[in-house]
């Protein structure tokens, strides 16, 4: 397994919108993943619910 | 309730379905759901492995900052290192206040900590040690508490006062002086730590089967090996540490709304701060504490709060959610 495996051990890197001494800043894998949630809310909302149409 | 009104609604909603039916299969749908997450967890394991970082250990700290944790040992005799002047659950003393609500002091000493027998006395004890390291625990177990603390405060004292202008300890440079047995002993406790022996005598204690490392975790956070390596993990309070994972992995993005206050200026004063900021800093995770309380309580409460429960009235983001609804039938609400 290890053969496939892809190093993630070192520390991961920092965005920083406002820059380097601001107090914000989130690592990219945090950001992907907020992204990655807010894509499938976005998602969920506009796409059409697979089954049929809401019966209400 | 009366028996026959309640044997009138139990007979109610027990009334035979009478509306469509549609055929499910539960069984076919958990096969399903469970044969693709077994894929995905075997395919993700396999492609980008797990964290899986070494657990620190006295022998490694001892081995990589050995002045530190010598140091620590002595500070841990004298009575004046993190654990020893924490306050409650550990030791006396009044702790983080809200205002003056000394909530930390209330709580009391629950989980009492003696940083000189638990952490360098009885784990030295629990073994067999050198002839000097023998002689040192004699006199220092015949000492009166007074003798005890003065050794301990002076060398503690004397030992801080090599710090250079990084913080770095220099202890072939302590001023002589009388302190009975403290070098004896920390030296005792360091040899201790070098030889793996340390580990094992900490947790040791108590029961066969160890379960609370409240001691061990203490002790390593008096010292700096535990708290370099957060900030090198970038798992530091002040850098979102609460949020992060060990490595490049994503970690716990729920916990940003609490993260977020243990970021902001006011809550991370300079050593040297006073005033506001440095009441703020000290005292910070029961201000922060306090501060989610009242907004979950606001959460809680919204339908009763003039305005916020008026946001879906302004951002009419359920509209989207039933939009078949509201194509339906327009904006009435019922």
């Amino acid at each position: 397994m290890e053969l496939f495996a892809i190093s993630l051990s070192d520390p991961a890197s920092y965005w920083r919108p406002f820059g380097p001494d601001s107090w914000f800043f989130v690592s990219y894998p945090n950001l992907i993943m907020i992204v990655i949630m807010l894509v499938l809310f976005v998602l969920a909302l506009v796409l059409p619910f697979p089954g049929g149409k809401d019966e209400s | 309730m009366s028996r026959e009104s309640r044997k009138a609604r139990n007979a109610f909603y027990a009334r035979p379905w009478t509306g469509p039916n549609r055929h499910y299969d539960i069984l076919k749908e958990g096969a399903i759901a469970l044969g693709v997450v077994t894929i995905l967890v075997v395919a993700l394991s396999a492609l980008f492995s797990s964290p899986d970082d070494p657990a620190l250990t006295f022998k490694g700290w001892a081995a990589d900052a050995p002045d530190n944790f010598y140091s620590v040992m002595v500070s841990e005799l004298a009575g004046t290192s993190g654990t020893a002047t924490y306050g409650p659950p550990y030791n006396e003393g009044d702790g983080v206040s809200l205002g003056p609500l000394t909530l930390q002091k209330w709580g009391g000493v629950t989980h009492p900590v003696d940083s000189a027998n638990d952490f360098v006395i009885t784990p030295l004890s629990s073994q067999v040690e050198p002839n000097d390291v023998s002689a040192a625990l004699k006199t220092w177990n015949a000492a009166s508490a007074d003798q005890q603390l003065k050794w301990a405060g002076d060398y503690d004292a004397a030992v801080q006062a090599t710090a250079d202008d990084n913080g770095d300890l220099h202890l072939d440079a302590v001023a002589t002086g009388d302190y009975g047995p403290v070098p004896d002993l920390a030296k005792g406790a360091l040899a201790m730590g070098t030889s793996g022996a340390y580990d094992n005598a900490l947790t040791g204690q108590g029961q066969f089967f160890q379960t609370d490392q409240t001691k061990q975790l203490l002790l390593m956070g008096d010292g700096s090996y535990m708290d370099d390596r957060a900030t090198e993990l970038n798992l530091q309070g002040n850098t979102w540490g609460m949020m992060n994972e060990a490595g490049s992995w994503p970690g716990q993005q729920w916990l940003a709304f609490t993260s977020v206050w243990y970021q902001l200026p006011w809550f991370n004063a300079a050593d040297d701060a006073t005033g506001i900021t440095r009441t703020l800093t000290d005292n910070a995770d029961v201000i922060i504490a306090a501060i989610l309380v009242l907004l979950l309580v606001t959460f809680t409460f919204t339908p009763f709060i003039p305005g916020l429960r008026d946001l879906p009235r302004w951002i009419p983001l359920h509209r989207l959610v039933w939009k078949d609804y509201y194509k339906k039938h327009g904006r009435q609400t019922s």
